[in-house]
């Protein structure tokens, strides 16, 4: 099985709630986002074209993040998912420097959200369990899988923009759109094979 | 957390988790009301999700619910009552707030509302937010009970809803009109987001438009900025500001009169085309009835409208009725449509005349007039295109006219409430299977015309009330089309009051949240009618703009503190619309409220009950939840909020679902039926495409208007609509030489969504939520670079300093800036200081209204350039 | 900008520069770079010169590059489980490299200049092998560590290795310029062509790398160059590298015919700060390959 994404950007209109329910799944510190939302124009007026990208952690297949990883902290999990170890991680941020697609962010500290006048209790429930000075990303909702439910961006996604499944199985959803919308990665050419498919706007 | 929870936290050791569970409720941050589930551990909200069992969000939420959780833990909000000890108020100036008890709070709230009370009840006036529009329920009885008609939602209604609701309240009895995503096939947007991240049911409409597109829906959006909706879209046409009618009726032009593409028979059986006018614009009537008069073709003589005759009823000719050329409605909107020629619109609206040729053609093609569909086993009309149009076509002086221009369009074609046409928000439903609740329909009115079976408010748009002298400081009885009036804070708010001869002066506000000084105009005008009041009570979340001018604050409950037994209903107001299921959810309290903070609500009924006014409002809640029976409140007893919730439900669903029930199950749905959403086959109603009733509706006001010397043109209440500019369209000086427009912003919700520091972070990192947009040869043409300061400044001197987003996305001649933020206050650390305050541009006064429904007029004629002071 | 300001405002943008590398406490690393560099440089010029000096300082400014490299890290006190990915992990092989260099290095050291001679001589012999081997890794993995960044489409280049080891020469040749300075011993005259062919290399590998990022069609390549070239980076590149680290040399080699150990020693500094901004400012100039759809879809 090899886990994998379909986000069909047809049926995405840019609402950032990706970036959010991401967010509030992991309580990922200020400035870190394992989900986002990418916004672009293409073309000149009037024949432009907004477009709305969101990104995370493409799950690569041959991840440059766990090519250049000292430790291993950056490895394959089960099912092709890519993942960090925080007790492995020694924050040398070379994963942050080979991921193509900037998917990674470095946890500097305990920052909260309110500054001065101190952690939530969310914060304090959610936040506080990362581990500092290590680097964070996406593991496809490892704790969610586990409980049998998908990805909180997928699950959530307003315009059921996300797809999840497994992309070895053709019969799965995510195999299916691929095939019947010619589904594309992301920087094919940075050969790291993308687990994360697109479906064109 | 309540005693008991805080006796059990002592009990319980270090990681073990004592308590897990999801809580379904509603969401408030926008007044979309979508159902959500709340996931708390040991006491702690750790998460916010959609509630799957309910349509209203299927499961889904928009990034602004998922972050309710740093609106609940915000630790800026206001945790006790508040009394400021600065007598001075001012923009600026603090207010010295000092904490003190509630006892003391009330016991000065109410010996004040005690002497108003006394004088003129007509001195209080209530203010609301929108965000809390279905929750502020309690609002109204309350100013019902006291006797006061000063009631309004601040910024909401004169910027959102005055136009929009009024109009598709007479052709389509809802408070607003939507494609019917699951079948329509070319939809033309004009200034709205349904189903890009806000107007009404904003997050249930995403999918439904995504759906809509995976299958092919075309569509075309007329915005002056390629945001939410146009990025979408299958073709953006940009618009210059505020000349949406211009490009309507040019449309409709063409289908009628080039194209000769029309929907006879809809026409005919379902509007007041047929209905014969006099050469004075009124309908021939017959004497003895007074009804309308059409014209039967099989007997060549005339007939009441309501004869079966109707049938063979003309649609076009002239003929002679009492001696006068009469002409049915349609014919006439023939002959006034001719002068809306693509030519002329393109003067005006800055679209290529072939253009606009082209998209009357496609939406005429695309109406596939006179095929069917069946739908459930029946067989209906099928019109699978819609026009629709809400705050952006609708925000201007000529904003009836702008409405009516639009939705023309859907009624030319016959694609109203039919599968695949423009549909109103539920305006029909027949109730729970078991219960028949809520039950509500359209009905005949006067003329043969349609009335709304629900609304939001108790005066409805048709029939219009009979205009009458102003017993309220908004005027809106003058203006019976409107429902809330910029006067409540204009500029010129006492000269008129002078004028009018208003017995009485506003002297106590008490406010539900809204944000005024922010949401309404410049701000100067929004301060110096606040400052005017004795004494302003607010209960509200956060200290803000608005709160400088407040004496007493009180600390409300959020809205995951709260119950609330009617989130969504009227369905109407934002209920996905189209076949699917109802769902009626829920609000409850999933903490309870910290520290001092209180259900504004319940405080309301304290206020009342103190007041002795126990029957007056109790009779009021009664009537505005349409309490009956067993479930009607008792005149003698007090409740509270909770109590009323158990009625309301009770009443709606059985006794065996009260509020207990709810709050266990959240939301209960069942099937809509065919006859619900696609009623206009179903029903016997018509509505106006000719609206005879403005001429009479015109000259009444007229007369009013006269005698206070307030001027009055008939060209704003003629029965068909006309293209007539704005203030910013006959700006003189050529310096000024762009519109400056706002727009919702997906990820923020009005005004204060600025102050939650997920959504602030996600807002800083988009290109646009914090930014001028302009476009990108316009600031070239005029030195700017990217992200350069500048200032947007109109003809009165008015000026926004921000930072510029130069864009190819949006019209050489727009301004577009987001939301509605540049917040000041310090006491909101995190909103402060971000984005633009796009209001402070505008002008409130009654010139700058629409003298029809009270609309302000939201765009305005700038010039843009380097904000020098900014530059070092 | 603080940190978190910046990283909002990075992520606005259409061109996120790197900041991990380079600034702040990513200094270190930069720091660290640039002294590990010079250490490997002077360690194997020095025992092809046999300048015992020499050997001690690159061992010192080695165990200074280490500290700093640690100083870097996140989580230094975990720094030894870098070495489970020498497998494809230039990061890890680089940790091996240093540390066989510090642990070599030291015994060699220690024991040449114990000079017990007998059975010692063998060990002394490994470890010097071992110190030899370790230095080279050293000279030879930070380039490749930038190759290997394939998020950053200007550092991603093939030359970056061949420049980063031309650095090395180039900071020991510079090292040793002044420790001769200081030792009062008179520097062999081929460190100052061989600093001379040096310089050309990585001017040449400069050139090239630079033309190459320009001309490869990627924009943040390009964008990286213009930064470099017309942009944030343009002081430091102009003023630290191009002044510092060659005009200021050249005109001291060119001043006169002789070469005093002072003009020598003052030459060694100003190239080797030239590096060090060299390195900064490439390090810098990096930014994220920008996330687009791809053109043909
Ligand atoms: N520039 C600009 N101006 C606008 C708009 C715009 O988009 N841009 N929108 C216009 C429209 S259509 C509208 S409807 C109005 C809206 O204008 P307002 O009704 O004034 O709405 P907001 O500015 O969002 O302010 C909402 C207020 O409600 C408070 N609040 C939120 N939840 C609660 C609660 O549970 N209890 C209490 N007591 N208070 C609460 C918030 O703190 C905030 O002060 O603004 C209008 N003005
Ligand atoms: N995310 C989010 N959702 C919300 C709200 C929110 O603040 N945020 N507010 C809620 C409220 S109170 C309301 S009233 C609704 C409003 O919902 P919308 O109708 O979506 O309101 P806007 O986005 O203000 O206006 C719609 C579009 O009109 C365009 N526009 C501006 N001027 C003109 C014009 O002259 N002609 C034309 N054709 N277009 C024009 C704008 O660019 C914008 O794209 O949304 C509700 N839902
Ligand atoms: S939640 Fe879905 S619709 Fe919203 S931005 Fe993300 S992918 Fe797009
Ligand atoms: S997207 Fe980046 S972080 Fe994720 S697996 Fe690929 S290279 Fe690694
Ligand atoms: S920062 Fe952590 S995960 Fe990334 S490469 Fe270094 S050790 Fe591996
Ligand atoms: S899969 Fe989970 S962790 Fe990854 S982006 Fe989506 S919500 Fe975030
Ligand atoms: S649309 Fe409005 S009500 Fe629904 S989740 Fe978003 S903010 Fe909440
Ligand atoms: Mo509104």
């Amino acid at each position: 099985m090899r886990l994998g994404m379909v986000i069909d950007l047809k049926r995405c209109m840019g609402c950032y709630g990706c970036q959010m329910s991401c967010k509030a799944e992991h309580g990922t510190p200020p400035g870190v986002f394992f989900s986002r939302l990418l916004k672009r124009e293409e073309g000149r007026y009037p024949t432009v074209r907004q477009i709305l990208l969101p990104v995370l952690c493409n799950h690569c297949s041959d991840a440059p993040c766990v090519e250049v990883c000292p430790t291993g902290a950056s490895h394959y999990a089960e099912h092709g998912v890519v993942d960090i170890d925080p007790e492995l991680c020694v924050g040398c941020r070379s994963c942050m420097m080979a991921c193509p697609y900037s998917n990674r962010y470095f946890n500097v500290d305990q920052r909260n959200y309110f500054g001065d006048a101190g952690p939530t209790p969310y914060e304090e429930m959610r936040s506080a369990r990362h581990t500092e000075s290590t680097v964070m990303k996406c593991n496809f909702c490892k704790d969610r899988r586990a409980e049998g439910k998908d990805p909180a961006c997928v699950a959530n996604c307003a315009a059921k923009a996300r797809f999840f499944g497994d992309l070895e199985d053709p019969t799965s959803i995510v195999s299916q759109l691929i095939k019947d919308r010619s589904g594309f990665v992301l920087h094919p050419e940075s050969g790291a094979n993308p687990n994360v498919y697109y479906l064109a706007p | 957390m309540k005693m008991e929870d805080v006796g059990a936290l002592k009990q319980h050791k270090e990681g073990e988790i004592w308590e897990d569970k999801w809580i379904p409720s509603a969401c408030t941050i926008c007044y979309g009301g979508c159902s959500i589930l709340v996931h708390k551990v040991n006491g702690t909200v750790v998460k916010i999700e959609g509630n799957p069992k309910s349509p209203v969000g299927s499961g889904r939420l928009c990034a602004k619910g998922i972050s309710g959780i740093m609106f609940l833990y915000d630790p800026h909000r206001v945790n006790t009552p508040l009394r400021r000890t600065n007598p001075v108020k001012g923009i600026g100036v603090d207010p010295g707030w000092k904490p003190i008890s509630w006892d003391e709070a009330m016991d000065e709230i109410v010996t004040r509302l005690e002497k108003v009370r006394a004088e003129d009840p007509r001195q209080l006036v209530l203010q609301v937010t929108t965000t809390l529009a279905p929750s502020s329920l309690v609002f109204f009885p309350f100013g019902w009970a006291f006797g006061t008609p000063n009631m309004w939602v601040a910024g909401g209604g004169v910027h959102c809803g005055n136009g929009a609701h009024a109009s598709s309240g007479v052709t389509h009895a809802s408070w607003s009109i939507v494609p019917d995503f699951k079948h329509c096939n070319y939809a033309i947007y004009f200034g709205a987001s349904k189903g890009h991240g806000a107007g009404h049911a904003a997050t249930p409409n995403i999918s439904l438009a995504a759906d809509a597109r995976e299958r092919g829906m075309r569509m075309v959006v007329v915005d002056p900025m390629c945001n939410f909706a146009a990025a979408k879209a299958n073709e953006w046409v940009p618009i210059r500001v505020g000349t949406d009618a211009a490009l309507a009726l040019a449309m409709a032009n063409c289908l009628v009169n080039d194209l000769k593409i029309y929907d006879a028979e809809y026409l005919r059986d379902r509007t007041n085309a047929i209905y014969l006018t006099r050469p004075n614009g009124k309908y021939a009537r017959d004497p003895a009835s007074g009804k309308p008069l059409i014209w039967d073709t099989q007997s060549a003589s005339v007939k009441p409208h309501d004869d079966p005759a109707a049938r063979n009823a003309a649609l076009e000719g002239e003929y002679l009725v009492d001696g006068e050329l009469c002409q049915p409605g349609f014919a006439r909107m023939k002959a006034q449509l001719r002068k809306y020629t693509p030519a002329h619109a393109e003067k005006i609206t800055g679209i290529a005349a072939a253009t606009i040729e082209r998209l009357a053609r496609e939406f005429g093609e695309a109406a596939r007039i006179g095929s069917t569909i069946v739908i459930d086993g029946v067989t209906l009309p099928y019109r699978p295109v819609s026009a629709i149009f809400f705050r952006g076509a609708q925000g201007h002086k000529n904003s009836m006219y702008n409405c009516f221009a639009i939705d023309l369009l859907n009624h030319i074609v016959g694609a109203a409430d039919v599968v695949g046409g423009t549909l109103g928000f539920n305006p029909v439903c027949h109730g729970h299977p078991d219960t028949g609740k809520p039950y509500y329909t359209p009905k005949v009115d006067r003329d043969g015309l349609m009335a709304t079976g629900a609304w939001m408010l108790p005066h409805v748009p048709y029939p219009p009330a009979d205009p009458r002298k102003p017993d309220s400081i908004g005027l809106i009885e003058v203006f019976p089309l409107s429902h809330v009036s910029p006067l409540m804070a204009s500029s010129d708010q006492e000269h008129w009051w002078k004028q009018f001869k208003l017995p009485y002066r506003p002297k106590f506000m008490l406010n539900y949240g809204a944000n005024s000084v922010m949401s309404v105009g410049n701000k100067e005008a929004v301060v110096e009618s606040l400052k005017s009041y004795d004494f302003i009570a607010s209960f509200d979340l956060f200290l803000n703009e608005f709160s400088d001018f407040a004496d007493i604050i009180l600390p409300d409950a959020s809205y995951l503190e709260v119950v609330d037994p009617r989130p969504n209903f009227p369905f109407i107001f934002n209920h996905p619309a189209g076949q699917g299921e109802w769902g009626w959810p829920i609000r409850q309290p999933v903490v309870e409220p910290t520290h001092e903070r209180r259900s504004a609500r319940d405080v309301m009924l304290q206020i009342a009950y103190r007041l002795g006014l126990g029957p007056e409002i109790n009779m009021g809640v009664n009537a505005y939840y349409g309490l009956d029976g067993e479930q009607m409140l008792d005149p003698d007893k007090t409740y509270t909020i909770e109590d009323i919730s158990d009625h309301e439900l009770k009443h709606k669903f059985g006794p065996e679902r009260g509020l207990e029930w709810f709050k266990e199950h959240g939301v209960i749905t069942w099937p809509k039926r065919v006859e619900e959403v696609y009623w206009r086959t179903f029903l016997d109603v018509r509505i106006p495409i000719y609206h005879e009733y403005l001429i009479e509706l015109g000259e009444q006001t007229g007369k009013i208007c006269q005698e206070a010397d307030m001027s009055y043109d008939p060209a704003y209440y003629g029965p068909l609509p006309e293209w007539l500019p704005c203030h910013a369209h006959e700006e003189q000086d050529g310096s000024f030489d762009l519109f400056a427009f706002y727009y919702r912003d997906a990820i923020q919700a009005n005004g204060f969504t600025m102050e939650n520091p997920w959504i602030d972070e996600m807002a800083r990192i988009d290109p646009f939520s914090y930014r001028i947009a302009v476009n990108a040869d316009t600031g070239r043409r005029k030195g700017l670079k990217d992200n350069d300061v500048i200032y947007v400044e109109t003809a009165t001197g008015r000026r926004v300093t921000g930072r510029v987003k130069l864009t190819e996305g949006i019209h050489p001649e727009g301004v577009g800036i987001a939301a509605c933020a540049g917040h000041w206050s310090k006491h909101q650390p995190i909103a402060q200081g971000k984005g633009v305050f796009f209001n402070d541009l505008l002008e409130i006064d009654f010139a700058h209204t629409s003298p029809v429904n009270l609309n302000l007029d939201l765009c305005a004629k700038v010039k843009v350039g380097r904000h020098e002071a900014a530059a070092t | 900008m603080n940190r978190y300001d910046q990283l909002i405002t990075d992520l606005g943008s259409d061109y996120r520069p790197q900041r991990e590398w380079g600034e702040g406490r990513g200094l270190l690393l930069v720091i660290g770079h640039f002294l590990v560099g010079v250490a490997g440089g002077t360690w194997l010029l020095s025992s092809i010169y046999g300048i015992t000096a020499g050997l001690v300082v690159a061992y010192l400014l080695g165990g200074l590059g280490g500290i700093t490299h640690l100083m870097f890290l996140g989580h230094p006190e975990v720094a030894f489980k870098m070495m489970r990915n020498v497998r494809t992990s230039w990061v890890s092989r680089g940790f091996v490299g240093l540390s066989l260099f510090l642990l070599g290095g030291g015994v060699y050291l220690a024991l040449m200049l114990a000079s017990l001679g007998g059975p010692w001589r063998a060990i002394e012999l490994l470890a010097q092998i071992v110190a030899m081997l370790g230095a080279l890794t050293v000279i030879g993995y930070m380039g490749f560590c930038y190759t290997a960044s394939k998020a950053i489409p200007y550092w991603h280049s093939p030359l970056h290795p061949a420049l980063y080891i031309a650095y090395a020469v180039r900071g020991g040749v510079a090292a040793l310029l002044v420790i001769s300075a200081a030792t009062g011993t008179t520097a062999n005259a081929s460190l100052l062509q061989l600093w001379i062919a040096m310089s050309v290399l990585i001017t040449l590998f400069f050139v090239f790398e630079t033309q190459g990022a320009w001309t490869s069609g990627n924009i943040a390549a390009r964008w990286s160059v213009r930064d470099v070239l017309s942009g944030r980076l343009a002081i430091s590149f102009y003023g630290g590298t191009l002044a510092m680290g060659l005009i200021v040399p050249v005109l001291l080699l060119v001043s006169s015919a002789e070469h005093p150990p002072v003009i020598m020693a003052l030459i060694g500094i100003a190239s080797a700060a030239g590096d060090f901004f060299m390195k900064l400012t490439t390090v810098k100039a990096g930014v994220y390959l920008p996330l687009v759809l791809p053109s043909r879809r």
